[in-house]
C-alpha cells in the first residue's frame, strides 16, 4: 500500500492548441493546484495526435497518456476531435490486445474556459494511474 | 487643405470595432473613445442582446493587434466635448483619463495584487483592493476597487513595467479626423423602464443579461440559474419578453428578444429537465436563421409557451413571483420561484449629447436619424452612425454595418497613414551546427520570487541539446523584446527555447523577439513556465523537475527544426457576382465605384430580379426608383461587365485565384479568374397547394396581390389574408421575415381606399420599428384575428363568396368571415436546384431548409468565434453569400448584406500578394515519400490538398491550410508534415518529457 502511495506516475497530457491549452491556462489564471507529474504535450489539434505518439510514450515508459481538446462540435478545425475520438477508441481496443492496459489512455474534452475541469481531470487521471500502478514496460530493458 | 486620414470612433459597439478592424487592415488610423474604464466595461451590455451565450471576443480581439501596430489608439473614460470643422477635416476635442493598467504593457505578473495591503471581503471571498478579472478575451484584466483603495501607491511601486498608474490625470486632447463614426453602445433598460415587471423591487426578478454574465463566468454550468434570494435552484421559472408587455417604460424589441427567450428556456431545460419553465410573449418573433427550430425544440422539451396580450407581475409569499395574464380572453395566474426578463432596448441616452456636439438629429423614436437607403449616413457629411444607435438591433445587424459604410467612410479620408513595419532580416543558419539557447523569463522578477530560476538555468545548461541558458526579464513589452533579442543575438545561438508564459495571448510578441534576433520563428519553441508550473504548483523540487522536463523536450524538439520562408500567393483583384438581383447589383455598384473590376452573371435575360416587381416597402422606401438608379449606375460604370443569359458551368481554384467558366445560352463560354465570388442568387416565392390556390382565381399569394394592387385592379370588396401559410411548421421550419410586413403594407393601402381587410395571423413578426405599423393598422380599422398554430382557418368557397371559418384565440370565439379575395402569405422558399448546384461548385453547405449555410456575417452566431477574425476575412473561402440565397430577407436587408460583403471584399482586394493565413506554419509534402494515395486530400477540412495529376503526389495550397495536422496523421508514408511539428520532432519531444 505504501508503495502505491509513493509511486509517482509519469504522465503525458496531449493538449490541443485551442481548448485543451486554453483550459490549462484558465486553470493557471485561477491558480488551481494539480499534480506536478503531468507533462503537457502541445499539438495543434487532438486530431493531430498520431496513435504512434501515444504508443511511443507508453513504450518509453510513460504510465499514462491523457488527451484533451475541444468539445464535440467545437473543434477549431471542424472535425479533428471526432477523428481523435475514433482513433482513441481503436487504439484502446488494440492496447488490450498488446497486453497494455487500455485504461492508461484517456480522452476527455476540456473547453477553453474550463479550468476547473482541466485540473480535476489531471488529478482524477493521476489517482487512477496511481491505483493502476506503474507501466510494466518501463521496467523492461528491451523497450 | 489635405484631408485627415484618421477616423474617430465614438463608443465601442460591435460595429465600431469592425470598422476599426477594417480600417486598420486598409492602412488607416483610428482613435476609439471608450467611455468605460477598461476594455470591456460597457461591452457587457451586449450580453443582454445575445441570443446565445457567446463572449464575442472575436469581435473585439483584433484591437490588441492594431494597437500594437500603431493603427489604433484607444482612449479610456473618454468623452467627446466638441467637434469642429467639416468632413475630411474635423477637429475633435476629447476629455479622457487613461485606464489604471495599460494592458498593452502589463505582463499580468500579479505583483500589484501581492503588494496591495488592503484586503476586503466580497461575496464571502477575500479580495485585495486591486484584483484580477480572469479571461476577458485573451487577457486578464486588473481592476482597482476604488471604494476600498487607500491610494497608498504600493501597487504602482511594485509594478515592474510601469503599466500601472494609480492616479491617471484627466486630460483634454485634440484630434484631427477625416470622418467620425458614432458607435455608442446599446442602452439596456434599467429600473425606470422595467418597473412594470418589478425589476429592482420584487425579489428574484432578474434580467437575462445577468444570467448571461453569470453563465460566462461559470462556463455555462447549472449554477447560472440560482435564485438570488437564497442561492437555491428554482423549481419553476418564468421567462418574459418584456417589450411585448411593457406599459410604463419605453422599450423597443431588438432583433433577438423572442429567440433569446426560447434559447434561454431550452438551455435551462437542457441542464435541469425537472424545472418547470414557462415563456410569456405576445408573439413568438422567430425570423432569424434557425430560430423556428429552437421553438420546435422548446415545445418538445416541455417548455410551456404562453401567448398573452397583457401581463402583470407581483410579489408572492416565499419570495416568489406571481404572474397574472390573459390568455384567450380569460384571466389566469401562475406563481413561480424566479422570473427572467428578456429585455428590449431603450432609445440611446447619448443621443441628446451627440446631437448637440455633432449636429446629428434624432428620429421619432429617439434613435439617430440616418439617410434613407443608407445604412449609416447621417445628415452631416462625414459623420456616420452605426449599430444600436440608429435603431433597435441585434448583434448580426450591428456587425454588418461595420463593413457596409466602408467605401463612404474612406471617401472622406486622405492618404493611408499606417505603414506596416518592415520585417527584420533573418539569418541563414542552415550551414551552422545546432546551438540551442534556453531563455528563462523571470517576468521582471516575479517568477524568480516563486521559483528558483538560477538553479533551473544551471541544470538545463548541462542538457545534451542545450548550448546556452540565461535568465531574461521578459519579452512582451517593447523594451524587453529588444533587450531579449539582443541577448539572443549576443549568445550566438541558432535555436531558441523561450520559457515564458502563454503563447495564446503573446505568441506574436515571442515570435517578434525571435525574429528581431535574426532567427526564423520555426527555430524557436515557447513553453509556458507560468501557466504550467508557477501558477499551478507549489513544491519547489517538483516544479523544477517539471520545468526542466519541458525545457528538455523543447530543446530536443528543436534539434532538427528547419527554417523556412513564408510563402506568398498571388491575389487577384476582380470579383464575380452571381445573380443580377438587387443584392448582386448593389454589391457590383459598390465595388465598381471603388475601382474594382466586377463581372455579374445573370441567368435570365434581364437584371433586376425579384425587386423589379416590388413597388414600395412598409416604411415607404420607393424600391422602383432605387432600382432604376441602380441599373442606370451599373450601365454607366465601365468597371462592371454584365453577362445575361449566363450560367456558371465550372469552378476551380481557391480564394484569391478562382477560375470560373461562364456559359451563355447560345453555348459561348467565357473564362474569368475572379479573386472573390459573391453569390446573390436569391430565393423563390412559395406556391402552396392549400386553400384552393391555383384553382380559384380569387385566392392569390401576397406578391401576386401586390401587383394587382399596384395596377389598381382591386377597388372594392372584402380582402382576407392568412399569414404563415405552409410555413413555420416542422416541414418548413423557418419564417420568411417579409410576409407580415407585406400584409400590413397592403392592408394599409387598402384601408386608404376604404376596403375592408381582415388579417388572420399566428404571430405578428414585426420587428424593430415595424411594430408601429401594426398599431397603425389596428387604429385604421384593419381587423386582426388570431389562430392557433394547430388550427389554421378553414375555407369554404362558393361562387358568391369565400367563407373563412376561424377560431380566434384572442377571445376564444369561433368567427366566420365572408371575403371576396383570399390572400395567402406564403413567404419564400429556397431555389433548391440552384442552391444545390452552387453548393457543389463552391463546396458550400446548405442548411436544413435549403438556404446557404455559410458565415457571411448576416448571421454570425453560427460559428463566428472561429471565422470572424481570420486574418483575411476569407471566412467562407473567398465566397460570400448575400441576400435571400442566405436566408429570407427584406429588400433593404438584402441591400445591406450586399454592402457588407462588398465592404469586406474591399478590405481584401488591394493586396497584390498575400501570405497564407498561417504564415509559415503550414503543412507540406515530402515528395520523395508521397505515394499519391490521396488520404490526406480526403481528410483535409479546408481542401488545401490535392493530388498533382502529372506527378501523382500530393500538393498543398498554403493559402487554404490552417495547419491542423489532420493530414500528418492520415499519411501512411509519413510524407505529410507540419513545418513546425515534424513527426520526428514530436517523438523526440515525447522522449524528452519522459527523460526527467
Amino acid at each position: 500500500m505504501d508503495e502505491k502511495k509513493e509511486f509517482t506516475p509519469s504522465i503525458i497530457y496531449g493538449l490541443c492548441s485551442w481548448c485543451g491549452t486554453g483550459g490549462s491556462e484558465t486553470a493557471g489564471a485561477m491558480h488551481l493546484q494539480y499534480a506536478e507529474n503531468i507533462r503537457p504535450f502541445r499539438v495543434p489539434c487532438t486530431g493531430a495526435i498520431d496513435p504512434v505518439y501515444i504508443l511511443r510514450a507508453l513504450i518509453e515508459g510513460a504510465d499514462g497518456f491523457a488527451v484533451s481538446g475541444c468539445h464535440p462540435g467545437d473543434c477549431h478545425f471542424d472535425s479533428g476531435n471526432y477523428r481523435a475520438r475514433r482513433r482513441t477508441a481503436v487504439l484502446k481496443s488494440l492496447l488490450d490486445t498488446f497486453g497494455l492496459d487500455s485504461e492508461r489512455v484517456w480522452l476527455r474534452w476540456v473547453g477553453h474556459g474550463e479550468g476547473k475541469r482541466f485540473a480535476d481531470t489531471v488529478n482524477e487521471f493521476n489517482d487512477h494511474i496511481k491505483e493502476m500502478g506503474g507501466n510494466p514496460l518501463a521496467k523492461r530493458r528491451d523497450t | 487643405m489635405s484631408k485627415a486620414s484618421t477616423v474617430l470612433i465614438y463608443g465601442t459597439n460591435l460595429s465600431g470595432y469592425r470598422i476599426a478592424y477594417a480600417l486598420g487592415k486598409m492602412g488607416y488610423k483610428t482613435v476609439m473613445l471608450n467611455r468605460g474604464a477598461y476594455v470591456d466595461e460597457v461591452r457587457n451590455q451586449v450580453l443582454s442582446q445575445l441570443p446565445f451565450d457567446l463572449c464575442w471576443a472575436c469581435a473585439y480581439a483584433p484591437q490588441r493587434l492594431f494597437v500594437g501596430l500603431g493603427a489604433m489608439q484607444i482612449m479610456y473614460n473618454a468623452e467627446l466635448l466638441e467637434l469642429k470643422g467639416e468632413a475630411g477635416n474635423f477637429t475633435a476635442k476629447i476629455r479622457k483619463r487613461d485606464a489604471f493598467v495599460n494592458n498593452y504593457i502589463c505582463t499580468e505578473c500579479e505583483k500589484c495584487v501581492d503588494a496591495c495591503p488592503v484586503t476586503v471581503e466580497k461575496d464571502g471571498k477575500k479580495q485585495k483592493a486591486i484584483s484580477m478579472m480572469p479571461k476577458m478575451f485573451w487577457e486578464n484584466i486588473f481592476l482597482i476597487d476604488e471604494e476600498n483603495c487607500t491610494q497608498c501607491g504600493e501597487c504602482e511601486t511594485a509594478c515592474p513595467t510601469g503599466a500601472l498608474k494609480i492616479n491617471p490625470p484627466v486630460e483634454e486632447v485634440e484630434i484631427e479626423a477625416g470622418a467620425v463614426i458614432l458607435a455608442p453602445e446599446f442602452d439596456e433598460p434599467g429600473e425606470a423602464e422595467l418597473s412594470h415587471f418589478g425589476w429592482g423591487s420584487i425579489p428574484n426578478v432578474v434580467k437575462s443579461s445577468d444570467i448571461a454574465r453569470a453563465a460566462l463566468a461559470t462556463n455555462f454550468t447549472g449554477d447560472s440559474f440560482k435564485r438570488p434570494s437564497d442561492g437555491k435552484l428554482p423549481q419553476s421559472i418564468a421567462i418574459i419578453v418584456t417589450p411585448h408587455f411593457n406599459e410604463k417604460g419605453i422599450e423597443y424589441e431588438n432583433c433577438n428578444a423572442s429567440a433569446q427567450a426560447v434559447y434561454r428556456a431550452n438551455k435551462i431545460k437542457e441542464m435541469h429537465p425537472d424545472i418547470d419553465v414557462s415563456l410569456f410573449c405576445r408573439d413568438y418573433k422567430c425570423y432569424g436563421k434557425g430560430h423556428c427550430r429552437m421553438y420546435e425544440q422548446a415545445k418538445d422539451s416541455g417548455v410551456q409557451i404562453i401567448r398573452t396580450e397583457k401581463l402583470a407581475l407581483s410579489a408572492a409569499n416565499g419570495e416568489k413571483n406571481k404572474i397574472s395574464f390573459k390568455p384567450g380572453g380569460t384571466n389566469d395566474e401562475k406563481t413561480v420561484d424566479m422570473t427572467i426578463l428578456i429585455t428590449g432596448q431603450r432609445p440611446p441616452t447619448t443621443m441628446e449629447r451627440l446631437s448637440k456636439v455633432c449636429g446629428v438629429t434624432a428620429e421619432s423614436h429617439g434613435f439617430c436619424n440616418i439617410m434613407p437607403f443608407s445604412s449609416a449616413k447621417t445628415e452631416v457629411d462625414g459623420i456616420f452612425a452605426v449599430g444600436e444607435f440608429t435603431s433597435p438591433k441585434g448583434n448580426p445587424e450591428t456587425i454588418w454595418e461595420g463593413y457596409g459604410p466602408l467605401r463612404e467612410i474612406t471617401s472622406w479620408l486622405g492618404g493611408k497613414s499606417v505603414e506596416k513595419p518592415k520585417p527584420p532580416v533573418l539569418r541563414d543558419v542552415s550551414y551552422e551546427k545546432t546551438r540551442t539557447g534556453v531563455f528563462i523569463c523571470s517576468c521582471f522578477g516575479t517568477f524568480s520570487d516563486k521559483m528558483d530560476l538560477e538553479s533551473l538555468a544551471n541544470r538545463v545548461k548541462n542538457f545534451p541539446h542545450v548550448a546556452h541558458a540565461e535568465i531574461i526579464n521578459g519579452c512582451c513589452t517593447p523594451s524587453s523584446i529588444q533587450e531579449t533579442a539582443a541577448k539572443i543575438k549576443e549568445s550566438g545561438v541558432n535555436r531558441v527555447v523561450l520559457a515564458v508564459c502563454t503563447p495564446t495571448q503573446k505568441m506574436m510578441k515571442f515570435r517578434k523577439t525571435v525574429m528581431m534576433a535574426g532567427l526564423n520563428p520555426l527555430l524557436s519553441e515557447f513553453l509556458r513556465l507560468r501557466e504550467d508550473v508557477i501558477q499551478v504548483h507549489t513544491d519547489p523540487a517538483k516544479m523544477g523537475d517539471k520545468a526542466a522536463a519541458m525545457i528538455y523536450a523543447a530543446a530536443a524538439k528543436l534539434k532538427t527544426a528547419r527554417a523556412m520562408p513564408t510563402l506568398m500567393d498571388h491575389m487577384g483583384a476582380t470579383v464575380l457576382i452571381i445573380g443580377g438581383g438587387a443584392s448582386g447589383l448593389e454589391a457590383a455598384r459598390y465595388l465598381g465605384a471603388a475601382g474594382y473590376d466586377v463581372q455579374v452573371a445573370e441567368k435570365t435575360d434581364h437584371i433586376g430580379g425579384m425587386a423589379d416587381i416590388l413597388p414600395i416597402d412598409l416604411e415607404g422606401h420607393e424600391i422602383q426608383k432605387y432600382m432604376t438608379q441602380l441599373v442606370d449606375d451599373i450601365a454607366k460604370d465601365t468597371h462592371i461587365t454584365v453577362y445575361t443569359n449566363t450560367t456558371v458551368s465550372d469552378v476551380s481554384g481557391y480564394a484569391g485565384n478562382f477560375h470560373v467558366r461562364l456559359e451563355t445560352k447560345d453555348g459561348e463560354t467565357v473564362v474569368i479568374d475572379p479573386a472573390l465570388v459573391i453569390i446573390a442568387t436569391g430565393a423563390l416565392e412559395s406556391k402552396p397547394d392549400l386553400y384552393n390556390y391555383g384553382k380559384d382565381e380569387r385566392v392569390m399569394t401576397q406578391l401576386e396581390f401586390e401587383q394587382k394592387l399596384a395596377n389598381k385592379q382591386i377597388t372594392s370588396g372584402h380582402v382576407a389574408m392568412i399569414q404563415c401559410v405552409g410555413s413555420r411548421n416542422p416541414k418548413k421550419s423557418y419564417c420568411s421575415r417579409v410576409c407580415c410586413s407585406a400584409a400590413l403594407k397592403n392592408a394599409l393601402i387598402l384601408r386608404e381606399q376604404n376596403i375592408d381587410v381582415t388579417i388572420c395571423y399566428r404571430d405578428m413578426n414585426t420587428y424593430g420599428f415595424k411594430d408601429d405599423y401594426f398599431q397603425t393598422a389596428m387604429k385604421k380599422g384593419v381587423s386582426f384575428l388570431r389562430f392557433d398554430e394547430n388550427q389554421y382557418p378553414e375555407l369554404e368557397a362558393s361562387d358568391d363568396a369565400l367563407k373563412i371559418k376561424i377560431n380566434d384565440i384572442s377571445d376564444g370565439k369561433e368567427k366566420n368571415i365572408s371575403a371576396d379575395y383570399l390572400i395567402l402569405s406564403t413567404g419564400m422558399e429556397p431555389d433548391r436546384e440552384n442552391n444545390e448546384a452552387f453548393s457543389k461548385l463552391f463546396d458550400l453547405n446548405l442548411d436544413d431548409d435549403g438556404f446557404f449555410d455559410v458565415e457571411s456575417c448576416a448571421c454570425p452566431y453560427e460559428d463566428a468565434s472561429k471565422r470572424i477574425m481570420k486574418p483575411f476575412e476569407l471566412s467562407s473561402n473567398g465566397v460570400f453569400v448575400v441576400g435571400c440565397a442566405h436566408s429570407p430577407r427584406s429588400f433593404m436587408e438584402s441591400v445591406m448584406m450586399a454592402r457588407q460583403a462588398a465592404g469586406k471584399a474591399m478590405v481584401i482586394l488591394p493586396a497584390a500578394k498575400m501570405p497564407p493565413p498561417n504564415a509559415m506554419y503550414v503543412s507540406e509534402v515530402d515528395v520523395s515519400k508521397c505515394t499519391g494515395c490521396g488520404l490526406c486530400v480526403d481528410v483535409c477540412p479546408y481542401h488545401a490538398r490535392e493530388i498533382d495529376p502529372i506527378r501523382k503526389v500530393a500538393v498543398v495550397r498554403p493559402f487554404l491550410c490552417d495547419s491542423c495536422g489532420a493530414c500528418v496523421v492520415a499519411c501512411p508514408s509519413s510524407a505529410a508534415f507540419l513545418r513546425d511539428q515534424r513527426e520526428d520532432q514530436l517523438i523526440r519531444s515525447i522522449d524528452g518529457l519522459l527523460a526527467i
